[in-house]
C-alpha cells in the first residue's frame, strides 16, 4: 500500500513546479507546458485517492481532466499561432492589448 | 512494497523532469523534459492500479499533445527572446503564491491523516471503471464529446490565417 501522504506530497509538488513556471517564464510555449504540469498534479492526486478509497470515481474524473487538458492545448496553440502572426514575438509582455 | 519502489521511482524521475520543464532556457528541451514527465506520470498511474488512465496518459499525452508542441515550436520562430526580466513588485507577488503554496506542501507531508474508508478490493478493475462511467456519469461524457467538437472547430477557426479581403 503506498502511503497517501507521498501521493498527495507528489501531487502537490508537480502542481508547485507547474505554478512556478506559470509565474516566473514569460515565454508563451513554456507557460503553456507549465499548464499540462499543473493539471498532471491534480490528475496524481485524483488517482491517489482512487486507488486508496478502492473506487473508480478519481479516474473518471482524471480522464475528464485528461479531455480538457486537450481542448485547452489544441486552442491554446491556435491563439500562439494567431498571436505570432500579429506580433512576430513569443514574450509575455507584448500581450498587453486588446485591439486585434 | 515493489509497487512502493516503483512508485518512489517514477515519482523522482517525475518532479526532477518537471523541474527542468520549467528551466530550461531552450523550448525544445523543455518539450523533451516535459514528454519525460508525461511518461514518469504515467508509471505513477500504474503504480497506482489506475492501468486504464496510464494508458490514456500514454496516448494522449505523449502521442498527441506533445507532438502539437514539438509542431508548434518548429513553426514559430525562437531565436528572437528577450531575457526575461521584471520590476520588483510583481516579483514579490509571484514570489509569495508558490512560497504559501510550498508551505502547505510540507504540511500535508507531515500532516497526520485518518485514512479514507476503503471500498470493496473490486472498485479498481476495468469493469467497474466502465460500468460507473456509462450509468452514472453518461452524461458529462457525452458532453464531453460536445465539447471535443467545438474545440475541433474553434481551433481551425482561431489558427487560420486571415485573407486580406476577408471582412471579418
Amino acid at each position: 500500500m503506498i502511503p497517501i501522504n507521498a501521493v498527495f506530497g507528489l501531487g502537490l509538488l508537480i502542481f508547485f513546479i507547474g505554478l512556478f513556471g506559470v509565474l516566473f517564464r514569460k515565454n508563451l510555449v513554456i507557460m503553456l507546458m507549465s499548464l499540462e504540469l499543473l493539471l498532471n498534479g491534480v490528475n496524481v492526486l485524483l488517482a491517489g485517492l482512487s486507488y486508496h478509497m478502492r473506487s473508480p470515481r478519481g479516474s473518471i474524473f482524471a480522464i475528464f481532466i485528461i479531455l480538457m487538458a486537450v481542448s485547452e492545448a489544441a486552442v491554446g496553440f491556435g491563439l500562439v499561432l494567431s498571436f505570432f502572426r500579429q506580433k512576430k514575438t513569443y514574450d509575455m509582455d507584448e500581450f498587453n492589448e486588446l485591439k486585434g | 512494497m515493489i509497487a512502493r519502489l516503483v512508485f518512489y521511482f517514477f515519482a523522482l524521475l517525475a518532479v526532477l523532469s518537471s523541474v527542468f520543464v520549467v528551466t530550461r532556457k531552450n523550448a525544445m528541451h523543455s518539450v523533451m523534459y516535459l514528454a519525460f514527465t508525461v511518461l514518469s506520470v504515467a508509471g505513477i498511474f500504474f503504480s497506482l492500479q489506475a492501468e486504464y488512465l496510464g494508458a490514456i496518459q500514454i496516448l494522449v499525452y505523449g502521442g498527441g499533445i506533445v507532438v502539437l508542441y514539438i509542431f508548434v515550436i518548429i513553426i514559430v520562430n525562437l531565436n528572437e527572446i528577450k531575457p526575461e526580466r521584471r520590476k520588483l513588485f510583481p516579483k514579490m507577488f509571484i514570489f509569495a503564491l508558490p512560497a504559501l503554496l510550498f508551505l502547505q506542501i510540507i504540511n500535508v507531508l507531515f500532516m497526520n491523516r485518518p485514512t479514507p474508508p476503503a471500498g470493496p478490493e473490486s472498485g479498481l478493475t476495468f469493469t467497474a471503471f466502465a460500468e460507473m462511467l456509462f450509468s452514472s456519469y453518461l452524461v458529462p461524457f457525452e458532453i464531453a464529446s460536445i465539447l471535443l467538437l467545438a474545440v475541433l472547430i474553434g481551433a481551425v477557426i482561431v489558427a487560420r490565417k486571415k485573407l486580406t479581403h476577408d471582412s471579418d
